[in-house]
């Protein structure tokens, strides 16, 4: 009996390929990183299970394969999400150019009712990588980037380093729990016996 | 394929036999009688006085894989099968798989959604050790579907995942499970609550498991699940949505994979998805019937209203409106592999004299103006009466459904109850209110009004059913019969060389009215121990009536006393139930007779009845068919007994 209600996130996870995806994902749910780049086929899909506040909160996780080839999942895929990641390498200005592109596809794969309140949360990765050094995407860019689209929350990461990780999923469920939608109290129909009834003739017709 | 291309295949079949490998096939034959190919081959006049008559039989022999605990023979077996391609058509006419194979959408072999701690879209590709079915399944790949992309996701397969499949090498360990499993004590042991709730897709134990079920909204997100804890089986449940997501985009939908011993059956309703994963060898017109139900116990619950919430909202939770209901689904799942009423569409009655029927029928029948629009007396899974003062139709799914949901809780025991319903045969979208009491341990009164504030008519109208009940005794013959129990094989009269027909007529389980002691034990010793051991030795057998919508079963008796065995039969009943009623390719059938090395199955359908009876391996066809034709006519007299006649509400 589960008397106190547990709450089930769908949160995708979106980017070019070789940004990260997958590595934050496993840092946050498994506390692993490892330096091999390995092309996530299709999607992987992970749990865990958070504590927010006050209430008990199940993530599950869809890790989608950056890889253009694998853009046909579609609106199936999409459908139902409750928080989108876009995430982008500092060190890619086009990763992070394509953000726009992310973003858009998804509102339309995923035609949310409500798109401009839509809970997405942006996130920088591989802010490790030669010391700040090499990177080309600066904070304030990417930081002018989410205002302009309604106030995305920002985080800089690195999943190599475990920097910020915890952190900004904590957020995302926060920011996805926020979104939930009032949930009415279910009341269906009762048969009305007395009016003409749509009722069909089961089992023989004699 | 028509049936005439399939009887020249089991002719050849035949001939492959003759070549070497006919001992084979000797135990495990399959006759299968078309209904509209008669080419006689053997004749054999089948008269009962119904007027069924069977006549012309193709005899084909046939092949019928069921067990496998004999490893040398099996495998010799699958050899013949996979040499010669025509005896494996035969094989699919019987097992009723043609339609799968066109209906498979991913058509690659072994396929499996692998399932890891992360779950991923990946399925592995098993090397080799491509079972019968696999080889049967590369043929023809569905037209539709999409094989391209499927195998781009296979081509990345190599993450660490277990598949949930086994190689079919392991086909006889696996079998050797089943058995093990199947020796829990089935039916009343059935202990309510979630098995395994520890569980997730990671626990080897999970992947053990012979059947799961699972329930989940199309945005993947997990509604129910047989074997473990919902929210830690997300990922899993992930991964079946995207599964199904991906054919979806070509616009197609996902029915059936078929991965090394696995099946996984999907069915779509509207954005509620559910998924069986079977490693049972049950026949997937049969698994899908069981999604049906599945879903159907769903919008018992909640009406189909529910779907409007996921208009509104696709991101909608819907574990938390059925929270404490695990237990009536999994109670469900558990009658599939005991109730027949599961594949038959039928309700069966307890048996009782026609005269304490007749009481029960009078005393539900007496409240002409108490807003109900059914009531039923019921004592377990069978039904003593009912009536619908509406004359409104109450389809025998509905009653499955309904004792399904109250016997699935004790709670339901200790008082009396008034709770919002929907039967998804009367109405699927709307709610009715049930009042449900126990007048004993045996007997439950269920009435059903519109009427969200009728409970205390409905209790009254409950108090005066019960007076008349035991006022005329009633309550106490229910006792009485319930623990005579049904019809047992071992009073099946015997042949009599004259004046059968008479005596039939006045038969009854309960003693003839010569001797009108109803109960006690002279009604199960009466008939003696005719018919049962020997060539002709009867097992069991179900009787369908197609008029009533109703069936009688007999009881078990040794030796298929053991669960195991009465599970195995069961599983028989249901491929040929399947597979007689045309599901699959081949069919409908008139008559099957199949042997195997465990028992004779009898299956023989007219437009009357149906019946399915179970003999001893070593029983004769000409005796089996004999002993078919007693049955019916031995059931024919018994009638009033054990069916509810009349007042079936199907014929208002």
């Amino acid at each position: 009996m589960s008397a106190r209600k547990r709450t089930l996130l769908k949160v995708i996870i979106l980017g070019d390929s070789g940004v990260g995806k997958t590595s934050l994902m496993n840092q946050y749910v498994n506390k692993k990183f490892s330096n091999q780049y390995k092309a996530t086929i299709g999607a992987d899909f992970l749990t865990k299970e958070v504590q927010v506040e006050d209430r008990l909160v199940t993530m599950q996780i869809w890790d989608t394969a950056g890889q253009e080839r694998f853009q046909s999942l579609g609106v199936a895929f999409y459908r139902g999400a409750d928080c989108c990641v876009l995430v982008y390498d500092v060190n890619v200005m086009k990763s992070f150019d394509n953000l726009e592109n992310w973003r858009d596809e998804f509102l339309i794969q995923a035609s949310p009712s409500d798109p401009d309140n839509f809970p997405f949360v942006v996130l920088g990765n591989k802010v490790d990588v030669d010391g700040g050094n090499s990177r080309v995407v600066s904070e304030k860019k990417a930081k002018a980037w989410c205002a302009a689209k309604g106030d995305i929350p920002y985080f800089e990461t690195s999943a190599k380093e475990d920097f910020n990780v915890d952190v900004a999923f904590q957020v995302i469920a926060k920011n996805a729990l926020k979104n939930e939608t009032e949930e009415e109290i279910y009341v269906p129909d009762t048969i009305d016996v007395n009016s003409s009834r749509p009722q069909k003739a089961s089992g023989c017709e004699c | 394929m028509d049936n005439k291309a399939i009887q020249d295949l089991q002719r050849d079949s035949e001939v492959v036999d003759e070549e070497g490998e006919q001992s084979h096939y000797s135990s495990d034959e399959v006759h299968a009688y078309s209904v509209d190919e008669a080419v006689g081959a053997s004749n054999l006049d089948m008269e009962a006085d119904n007027g069924a008559k069977l006549s012309d039989l193709v005899i084909s022999d046939n092949t019928e894989e069921e067990s496998t605990y004999d490893l040398s023979k099996e495998s010799a077996f699958q050899g013949i099968l996979e040499e010669g391609g025509s005896s494996i058509d035969g094989r699919i006419l019987d097992e009723g798989h043609q339609d799968d194979i066109a209906a498979v959408p991913t058509s690659s072999n072994n396929t499996t959604p692998a399932s890891t701690e992360s779950g991923t879209l990946v399925s592995d590709v098993l090397d080799g050790d491509a079972s019968l079915d696999d080889s049967i399944h590369e043929g023809p790949a569905s037209p539709s579907s999409s094989d391209e992309g499927t195998s781009g996701y296979l081509a990345g397969s190599g993450s660490s995942s277990a598949s949930i499949c086994s190689a079919s090498g392991a086909d006889e360990s696996v079998d050797g499970v089943l058995i093990q499993e199947s020796n829990r004590p089935a039916r009343r042991t059935w202990v309510p609550g979630k098995r395994h709730p520890e569980e997730d897709d990671t626990s080897l134990s999970w992947r053990k498991h012979k059947k799961h079920f699972f329930i989940l909204s199309y945005a993947g997100k997990p509604i129910y699940s047989r074997y473990g804890d919902e929210h830690k089986l997300a990922g899993f449940s992930a991964t079946l949505q995207a599964i199904m997501s991906f054919v979806e985009n070509s616009g197609d939908t996902v029915r059936f994979v078929k991965a090394g011993d696995h099946q996984i059956v999907f069915l779509v309703k509207g954005p509620l998805y559910l998924v069986a994963i079977s490693a049972t060898e049950e026949p997937e017109q049969v698994i899908r019937w069981q999604l049906e139900l599945l879903h159907a116990q769903l919008v018992l619950i909640l009406t189909m209203g529910v779907e409007k919430c996921f208009v509104k909202n696709s991101k909608f939770d819907m574990r938390p409106l059925l929270g404490g209901t695990d237990m009536v689904f999994s109670h469900l799942i558990h009658g599939f592999s005991w109730n027949p009423a599961t594949f038959l569409r039928a309700y069966t009655c307890l048996p009782l004299p026609h005269v304490i029927r007749q009481s029960t029928g009078a005393a539900l029948q007496d409240m002409p103006n108490s807003g109900a629009l059914f009531s039923i007396l019921m004592s377990g899974s069978k039904v003593i009466n009912l009536m619908s003062p509406r004359k409104s139709s109450l389809s025998p799914d509905d009653i499955l459904l309904l004792c399904n949901y109250v016997s699935s809780s004790d709670s339901f025991r200790s008082a009396e109850s008034f709770f919002p319903v929907c039967l998804p045969g009367y109405n699927p979208t709307a709610f009715l209110y049930a009042y449900v009491q126990y007048l004993n341990d045996d007997t439950c009164l269920f009435l059903l009004t519109a009427d969200p504030d009728g409970f205390f008519q409905l209790k009254e109208y409950r108090g005066r059913i019960e007076t008349l009940l035991r006022e005329t005794n009633v309550l106490a013959e229910v006792t009485n019969a319930v623990r005579l129990g049904g019809l047992r094989v071992e009073q099946l009269p015997q042949p009599k060389a004259s004046t059968s027909s008479q005596d039939s007529k006045t038969s009854s389980i309960f003693g003839s009215d010569s001797d009108h002691e109803l109960h006690g034990s002279a009604g199960v010793t009466r008939q003696g121990v005719a018919g049962t051991g020997g060539p002709a030795g009867l097992w069991h057998f179900i009787y369908r009536s197609s008029f009533l919508d109703q069936f009688v079963a007999s009881e078990f008796s040794p030796p298929l006393h053991i669960p195991s065995a009465q599970k195995r039969l069961y599983r028989a009943y249901q491929k040929s139930y399947s597979s007689m009623h045309g599901d699959g390719a081949g069919g409908p059938y008139k008559m099957q007779y199949r042997r195997n090395e465990h028992h004779v199955l009898l299956s023989w359908r007219t437009s009357d009845f149906e019946l399915y009876a179970a003999f001893d391996p070593l029983a004769d066809k000409s005796s089996a068919v004999a002993v078919c034709n007693r049955v019916c006519q031995w059931l024919r007299g018994l009638e009033s007994e054990i069916f509810l006649l009349g007042a079936t509400p199907f014929s208002w």
